[in-house]
């Protein structure tokens, strides 16, 4: 091997290992989620077992106060997980991505205006955004919870895309684009999108851990998925006042949460080393 | 007192603190102290200083001002004395009353008060200070829960110094039962929301807002002297910092304990004492019994018959708390054992809705306040009521939106609630209440009771009345709250039930070493 060999070999290991260790997190919440569509250890509302039992063969993680199995509870929180993480991204990227580009094309006026409202929205807690759409609708549920989280990433996304597609609307190749005929819609479709797309994704995989506990703290304070939807947040919520007796129902939740969320933060950095040029060159 | 004794201070009191203030409980005597007494009855320190560890920090001074429940604690018969005393095992027992006469007719009470009282100011007691401590209580800006208690007086005389002649417009066997909670204070005094002046064993030492209340020995008190020197009311606003200050010794009683996992750690530790005894908190799975199909008995029967109360209540609290089958906990006067009414039966609960032309069973909203035990509470009735095809859909509510939309709009289908008040049967009197329940035959037989000539016709028509809303299944009553104190062993004496949230301190001995 020659020192030129070594020079690409070290980066590329790197970006290999922090994605794969995210994509496996992030695929083993996929598979269990939709595992759960199919099978679940325990039916979510049977209380056959005993209060607050330990672990055993017949539940793996132990039964909560209502002798409910917790392993299965934990599996469909998964699916609740990755429903609002990918509702709430995909929510917030089409309404943010649309906004973003709209203010790159923008007058100088509007363009401030969106730019500073973005700011405001932004300044916004995501929690309390969350709060007020969940207060507005009937009552809570998950789609509520969704939506809200959506239009708080939506605002994030929105500054973002604004800033990276006017640097690319300054390039001398847009110029040459436009002379050639390609419409604006043609523009954005050929040269924006493509060229924003590397830290769009990223972003967004950010998001979507961010959404998640977002998530679990709304279920947490009750304003989540309503029983008996299980979602992590309220597993914890549930088990708070027994954290001394079975610890086991407070943590195995909490380690679920944060392998899902690191997982996906693995994911983001993986997807950044491999998919942004600049920072492929720059190492 | 009629059907209408809505208790609308505990229910405000609600809206403003939610979880803390609702669970309060205000608790009855079951089990007694004397076990633990006697042990450390020899050795006392008659000057130690007691450290109380609560989660109810009173807002003000003042039980007329909305200062919560955590006054009542601290100051009820400590501080404060009242015309009569709620004793900690229920009964009702004269205070500052030496001697009491009432009327043939029952409308006219005289009260001949107690020689050689003083206020800790040094002011005597006199019938002018009673009838001011009454009037501030039924007051137009009086904020007290017991208020509409009181409605009746229609006037209070002073003929002397030492008489006091309270006038009814109807007879109102309990009014000695609602004296128990106006505390008797100076007429003379000034600013009751951060100072005092009443005639109690203790004085107001220091009151440091968000942490203590200090009280210490009154020496001039009339009756018996407190058993200690000093008493520290030491606020927290968590349990579980609570519970680890009784660990380290920070605190030397916890007053009430919510769950029983926390208990753990406590028991069979020769450290601490643990003593449970059945409190008046009732947990309920309220109908709103205007709407179908709540409207009808058959219904609300079934869904009795197909909950298992038993398991709830072991999930809930594990070997702690009571079944009961009505509203009235076994510590009320017209306790009977209803528990049969409804048993768990599932089968003829699918038969009972079968006959209410629900055989294959309907679907409906429970609107669930968001903090424990009821959304955990929900849950259970989810899966007991799937068995006989009910569908449970659970809303989740915070204690504002269901103070609003079921309490006072009565916006809803079912709810879960608990219920803190001692004896609160009333409230099935009262066809406005925010479930609706409304039989003639109860508001009637619930009115006399008030108007009755002595306890013993009292009790026997609320305990008809009782009856009759089990037959009624007017509610769902899941179980009954258990009131758990916890102590380091080196302090005995105090109460155990802390009956409308009172703390009695007086008798707390802690040994000397």
């Amino acid at each position: 091997m020659t020192s030129l060999d070594l020079s690409t070999d070290r980066p590329a290991r790197r970006h290999s290992l922090s994605l794969s260790i995210g994509l496996a997190l992030v695929g083993l919440n996929v598979v269990v989620a939709i595992l759960t569509l199919f099978w679940t250890p325990y039916d979510p509302l049977n209380a056959s077992g005993g209060r607050l039992e330990a672990p055993s063969w017949l539940h793996w993680v132990g039964t909560d106060r209502l002798g409910r199995d917790y392993l299965t509870q934990i599996m469909i929180g998964a699916r609740t997980a990755l429903i609002v993480g990918t509702g709430a991204v995909a929510i917030g990227a089409s309404i943010g991505v649309t906004l973003g580009i709209l203010a790159a094309f923008a007058t100088r006026l509007l363009d401030d205006v969106m730019a500073a409202t973005l700011d405001i929205l932004i300044a916004f807690p995501t929690l309390l955004l969350a709060m007020l759409v969940v207060a507005a609708s009937d009552s809570a549920s998950l789609w509520s919870a969704i939506l809200a989280l959506g239009l708080a990433i939506s605002a994030i996304v929105a500054r973002l895309t604004r800033i990276l597609a006017k640097r690319v609307l300054r390039q001398d190749y847009i110029i040459a684009s436009r002379t050639s005929g390609t419409s604006w819609l043609g523009v954005v479709a050929w040269h924006v999108l493509p060229n924003i797309w590397p830290t769009l994704s990223v972003n967004f995989a950010l998001q979507f851990g961010l959404a998640v506990i977002a998530e679990a703290s709304l279920s947490y304070l009750g304003l989540g998925a309503p029983p008996p939807n299980a979602s992590w947040g309220r597993l914890l919520q549930e088990a708070q006042g027994t954290v001394y007796t079975a610890p086991v129902g407070s943590i195995a939740p909490g380690i679920a949460l944060v392998a899902l969320v690191i997982g996906m933060n693995l994911f983001a950095d993986g997807l950044r080393d491999v998919g942004d040029p600049t920072r492929r060159r720059s190492r | 007192m009629t059907g209408n004794t809505i208790d609308l201070g505990e229910l405000s009191r609600l809206s403003r603190k939610g979880r803390r203030s609702i669970l309060a409980s205000a608790a009855l005597a079951m089990l007694s102290t004397s076990t633990a007494a006697l042990a450390q009855d020899a050795n006392f320190d008659p000057d130690a200083s007691v450290v109380i560890g609560s989660l109810y920090e009173p807002q003000n001074l003042d039980n007329t001002a909305g200062a919560g429940q955590g006054i009542n604690e601290a100051f009820n018969g400590n501080v404060y004395e009242a015309l009569f005393t709620l004793t900690d095992a229920g009964d009702v027992t004269p205070g500052l009353v030496a001697e009491q006469t009432i009327s043939e007719d029952g409308l006219t009470y005289t009260f001949k008060l107690r020689p050689n009282v003083t206020f800790h100011s040094g002011d005597p007691l006199t019938a002018q200070d009673v009838k001011h401590s009454i009037e501030r209580v039924v007051a137009p800006d009086s904020k007290s829960s017991r208020k509409k208690s009181l409605a009746t007086i229609s006037g209070i005389e002073t003929p002397d110094d030492q008489t006091v002649v309270v006038k009814l417009s109807a007879r109102s066997i309990s009014l000695p039962y609602n004296l128990s909670y106006v505390w008797i204070v100076n007429d003379a005094a000034k600013d009751l929301n951060a100072g005092e002046d009443g005639t109690g064993p203790y004085r107001l030492d220091e009151w440091r807002r968000g942490s203590s209340l200090a009280l210490s020995r009154n020496d001039k008190y009339w009756g018996t002297a407190p058993t200690n020197g000093e008493v520290v009311f030491q606020y927290f606003t968590d349990a579980t910092a609570l519970n680890n200050a009784l660990l380290t010794g920070a605190v030397d009683v916890i007053t009430s304990v919510q769950s029983p996992d926390s208990i753990a750690q406590f028991k069979d530790n020769p450290d601490f004492t643990v003593t449970a005894g059945q409190s008046t908190t009732k947990e309920l799975l309220a109908f709103n019994d205007r709407v179908e199909p709540f409207n009808n008995v058959k219904v609300r029967k079934a869904i009795a018959r197909a909950i298992d109360d038993k398991k709830l209540l072991q999930s809930i609290w594990g070997e702690y708390g009571t079944l009961i089958g009505s509203f009235v906990p076994p510590t009320d006067p017209w306790y009977v054992d209803l528990t049969g009414v409804d048993a768990y039966d599932v089968e003829s609960a699918k038969a009972l809705l079968k006959e209410a032309g629900f055989a294959d069973g309907f679907s409906f909203k429970l609107d669930t306040p968001n903090y424990d035990p009821h959304p955990i509470v929900a849950q259970f009735l989810q899966s007991e009521l799937a068995k006989v095809g009910i569908k449970v859909e659970i809303n989740v509510i915070t204690a504002n939106e269901w103070y609003t939309k079921v309490y006072k709009a009565h916006d809803f289908q079912a709810t879960l609630q608990e219920h803190v008040n001692h004896r609160d049967i009333v409230f099935y009197g009262n066809p406005d209440f925010y479930w609706g329940y409304n039989n003639p035959d109860v508001v009637d037989l619930i009115k006399e009771s008030e108007a009755a000539a002595n306890t013993d016709a009292q009790t026997a028509k609320l305990t008809e009345a009782n009856r009759i809303i089990a037959e009624d299944a007017a509610s769902n009553w899941l179980y009954l709250y258990p009131q758990i104190v916890v102590s380091s062993s080196a302090v005995t004496g105090y109460p155990v039930n802390g009956l409308n949230s009172q703390f009695f301190a007086y008798n707390i001995k802690k040994s000397g070493n």
